[in-house]
């Protein structure tokens, strides 16, 4: 059997691979665009092997890829707002850009494509932690330390988002009023 | 109105719905649940959102995995960005040999449409259901004997076979053995989980078969099967697994074979 030569990467393959489908659903959600979020994935795999000599072996490899992407993720909000460019998600069209094959019942199937929408509209610091929080079920502490925010910071924000999202669930702001 | 002020807040609460609320906080906490109904609803409303966001995303994670984020994590593309145009000018060419190739190669090969499988896929079960299913000699050489193992399937196919480790999907190797083909002998390599599980995956070599295809999937006599075809050879892993599982093993497999492929020899 062929091995890797000494100087090879130390990433293990399987690992990276079986992370990909988790990332995948972070970048969904950061950037609310099936394309772009597989853009961000793979920045963020790119970026994972550029920097692969930072990650220790034996820690977990699911939750310093998901740091990776948080940065790359900033930057590139950074780098366009310098340069004017809005990249902010577009509630309105968020149905059929996070493009999520929802298997659920016809009557749940609205219901949960609105909640998304609605998330959709959440800032991406609270968006981040929601779903770290309650979809990725990751502890306060792992979140914290992935996010490099003090875990106070951490349940501010997800206390804020749940709050807001419940608002925004109970009373969809229709975008064009009716004005008598 | 409460007379005495509740000890917990809004982030306790939170925390407790999470359970992530300090080991020495829950019993004071339930405690204080049975005595607040509008606290447990509280509690109930945070968990029922959680759930709905779950079953909303939730299937972000079985869909396929694209080729170039697989090539990614195997180290063997830049990122998005810088990629992006050499990428689709590889696309382009690759549909233009693919176009070539299934306008020659398509009269010989059946059509193929959901539920029909090859031959392949059916013998890839049915070498599975056989084998999979005797609990003394599903194999001939034992993953002790992996470096014989490997040697001897490589003789016998004239292809240098490997066996992929899936150790990280929860299953170890078993060993392997040769089946029978219609025409070429077929490598197996067998796997089993903690729970005694088993799936196993064939490689024959196909001289007449070119190029590559997406992987495909069917179910024979409940033994559910993922094929596809890489660099003349056919490939298929079999198990009695749910659909999501098997793909995602199989996505790990074709990785796996795609890293040793690119191996500095």
């Amino acid at each position: 059997m062929r091995r890797s030569s000494p100087d090879a990467p130390p990433l293990p393959h399987p690992d990276l691979l079986a992370a990909i489908p988790r990332l995948r659903r972070y970048a969904r959600v950061l950037t609310g665009d099936a394309t772009r979020s597989d853009d961000l994935v793979q920045d963020t795999l790119a970026r994972a092997w550029e920097k692969r000599w930072l990650w220790q072996a034996g820690t977990d490899l699911r939750a310093w890829l998901f740091t990776i992407m948080h940065n790359v993720y900033m930057n590139q909000l950074a780098v366009a707002r310098r340069e004017g460019v809005s990249i902010s998600l577009d509630s309105e069209s968020a149905h059929a850009a996070w493009q999520l094959p929802v298997r659920a019942n016809q009557v749940d199937r609205v219901e949960l494509l609105e909640l998304v929408a609605q998330m959709g509209r959440l800032p991406p610091d609270q968006r981040e932690v929601l779903l770290l929080a309650a979809v990725e079920e990751m502890h306060y502490s792992e979140i914290a330390a992935a996010l490099d925010v003090p875990m106070g910071t951490v349940m501010s924000r997800l206390s804020r988002a749940r709050a807001r999202l419940r608002r925004l669930v109970d009373e969809p702001a229709t975008p064009l009023r009716i004005v008598k | 109105m409460t007379v005495n002020p509740s000890p917990f807040d809004d982030a306790d609460l939170h925390a407790y719905a999470d359970g992530c609320l300090p080991p020495e906080r829950v019993g004071a906490f339930e405690a204080a649940l049975k005595l607040d109904p509008a606290l447990a609803a509280r509690v109930a409303e945070i968990r029922a959102l959680s759930a709905a966001l779950r079953a909303a995303l939730d299937p972000i994670v079985t869909e396929p995995i694209p080729e170039r984020l697989i090539q990614a994590a195997i180290g063997r593309a830049h990122g998005a960005s810088r990629s992006r145009w050499l990428g689709s000018a590889v696309a382009i060419a690759a549909t233009l040999v693919l176009g070539i190739g299934i306008g020659w190669y398509g009269r010989t090969i059946d059509i193929e449409h959901d539920g029909t499988p090859t031959s392949f896929a059916r013998q890839a079960a049915f070498a599975h259901a056989l084998y999979a299913a005797d609990v003394n000699r599903p194999v001939e050489i034992w993953a002790a004997d992996e470096k014989r193992l490997v040697t001897w399937l490589t003789k016998r196919l004239g292809l240098a076979v490997h066996a992929p480790d899936l150790n990280n999907v929860g299953y170890a190797l078993v060993g392997g053995r040769l089946v029978a083909g219609n025409e070429k002998p077929t490598a197996l390599f067998m796997y089993e989980n903690a729970d005694k599980q088993r799936l196993s995956l064939q490689v024959r070599r196909d001289s007449d078969t070119h190029g590559e295809t997406a992987f495909r999937y069917a179910v024979e006599k409940g033994v559910g099967v993922f094929y596809w075809i890489d660099d003349n050879c056919s490939y298929a892993i079999s198990g009695v697994l749910d659909r999501n599982q098997l793909l995602s093993i199989a996505h790990v497999v074709y990785g796996q074979l795609a890293a040793f492929d690119t191996a500095p020899r």
